[in-house]
Parts: structure tokens; sequence; C-alpha cells
């Protein structure tokens, strides 16, 4: 091999390290995958980010963002392995009751067995729409892992908040009514 | 030759071994090749209810008598990809199973080249100038009186 030859294989050499690092640098500095969750704890209102899934009882899909503008939403993310989902999901299906002709209550059954999620609604008499999300993917983006998490989402489709006490549940529903 | 007449005969015996898995698996070995979807183990390291509750799906469809492809199949399609702990032998999961292997072939060859390369092109050994006759003589003597 030619010196020339050399110095221009160990330059790359080195250039793909280089690159490397700056990319695992930045990916670092720049992890826009933080979560609505974390906005919200940073004080922002986030726009909800969107998905369009398959609904758990086979009626075609739901795109959250074709809400946007329409109607406020409450999301649910929910699993049938999780206990404390269940006293969740029954206080928003009572709350649907009240608020359903103003918000729109979708569910996401997340990291779950879609059959085994449809029994568990039938059980627990949840009769809001819920979307199968199985590998997770959206929960991520909302915050991940634990659940339940429930969201609040105005009609303008900002974020408004996640309950994390239960009187943020009629709290949150008055102000997203009223958006 | 022995080694390879060895390997031979192994990879013979492994695959009726490997049918018999495809078409009657265990709940065992399949709690070795699934991920519970929220601890990030295998199913057989958890006892979570994500992972029970999985593990009664599994067990249900092997008493129903789905193969171990059905089964994995239709874990995918409920939890994506990510249920299954090693890649699928199958399109773009391949090259995760070839790539460390292409990897160390192409290591092997470069270390190969290297050292070959380095070999040809060492300086020979300097070859001194010739001994004196009698210095050679006492050299040989002493040497012989050493041995003895």
């Amino acid at each position: 091999m030619t010196r020339s030859a050399r110095l221009a294989a160990q330059g790359l050499a080195v250039a793909l390290v280089v690159g490397l690092l700056a990319l695992l640098i930045w990916r670092v500095a720049n992890d826009s995958n933080k979560g609505v969750s974390q906005a919200l704890r940073d004080g922002q209102h986030p726009t909800a980010p969107a998905f369009d899934l398959s609904r758990l009882d086979g009626r075609g899909r739901i795109d959250l963002a074709s809400l946007r503008g329409k109607k406020p939403i409450v999301l649910d993310f929910w699993a049938s392995w999780c206990v404390p989902c269940i006293h969740e999901s029954k206080r928003l299906e009572a709350a649907r009751k009240q608020y359903g002709n103003r918000v729109a209550f979708i569910g996401v059954d997340t990291k779950d067995f879609s059959g085994d999620a449809r029994s568990w609604q039938r059980k627990h008499g949840i009769t809001y729409p819920s979307v199968h999300d199985g590998s997770g993917g959206v929960l991520t983006k909302w915050g991940g892992l634990p659940i339940p998490r429930i969201f609040f989402v105005a009609r303008s489709g900002k974020v408004v908040g996640e309950l994390v006490v239960e009187e943020d549940l009629p709290r949150y529903l008055r102000q997203i009514a009223a958006s | 030759m022995r080694p390879l007449i060895f390997l031979l005969v192994a990879a013979l015996l492994a695959v009726p071994v490997a049918r018999a898995s495809e078409r009657h698996p265990t709940l065992n070995e399949l709690e070795g090749e699934v991920m519970c979807p929220v601890c990030g183990t295998t199913l057989d390291q958890s006892s979570s209810p994500a992972a029970q509750q999985i593990k009664r799906v599994i067990a249900s469809r092997i008493a129903a008598g789905d193969t171990k492809s059905q089964i994995k199949n239709q874990l995918v399609a409920e939890y994506g990809d990510a249920i299954l702990a090693a890649p699928e032998h199958k399109g773009f999961g391949l090259l995760a199973w070839w790539l460390p292997i292409a990897g160390i072939i192409a290591a092997a060859v470069i270390v190969g080249a290297g050292a070959w390369r380095w070999s040809r092109h060492r300086e020979p050994l300097l070859a001194g100038p010739p001994l004196d006759p009698a210095l050679e003589a006492r050299l040989n003597d002493e040497l012989r009186r050493f041995d003895d």
C-alpha cells in the first residue's frame, strides 16, 4: 500500500469514528423523544402526537389528528393486565355520561393481547372506543410505562394536562370541555 | 478430517430435533424466545402480569396444536417484532444474524493479510562476519565441556 493510500485509509477511519461520536452526542443532546408527560412536567403544552391505529372492536381506525379543531379528547392508556387501569377506566366511563357529547373519550390498549383486551372491556363495562397499540410505540411518545396514563387534549390539539390525582379528572374535563 | 465428520453428524442430528421443536413447541422453550413487553427480559425471567398473560396465550396456542412459527407470528402481529428475543431468520432480520459473522470473517482476512505482508517484508537476520577459527575452536571446546 502506498503512503498516500495508507494516509487516506487512516483519515477515513478517523473520520468515521469522529462522525459516529458526533452522532451519539447530538442524539443525547437533542433527545426529542422525551414524551408528552415529561413536556407537561417541564411546563410545556405540546401538540398531541398523532396516531392512526385500528380500533379494538374492529370498526375501522381512529386518526387522532383528524379530531384536531373538532373535539377535545380524553386519552386513556390501559392494558388488560394492568390492575389500576380498571378503576381509572371505570371513572372515565362514568364521566363520559356527563361529557360524552362534548368530549371524545379514546382508550389506547397498549402492550396487550387484543383478545384479552376486548374481554376486559366487556367484563368491566367500558364502552368508549379503544385502539390497539400492541408494540407500545404510541405509549412511548406520550411518556411510556407505567400505566394507566390519562391525558387531556384541548380542542386546539394542545395537551392540557395529565391525570395525577383524582381531582384532576373533573378539573381537566371542565377545562377542555370549555376549550 | 475427524472434527469435520463430527460436525456433519451433529448437524444431521440437529435437523430432526429442530423439526420436532417447530411442530411441537413447549412453553419452556418459547418462554426463552419471547420478550416480556414491559420488563425488557424474556418471559422466563419475568413474573409480571403482562408476562403471565403472554404465557397463558402461548400455553393455549400450544394446546390448540399451533406450530412454533404460528405462535410467534401471532405474537408479532399483536406486539410487533420487538416481542421476539432474537430477530427472525428472514428479511431484514437476516442482517442481524449475518452481519457479525461477515464482520468476523472480514477482520480475520484483514489480520491474516497484514500478518502475511509483515512476514514477507521482515528484514533478514544480519549475518555477522565469520568467526576466527581459533575462537571458534575455543567456543566448541567450552560448549562440549558444558554439555559434559
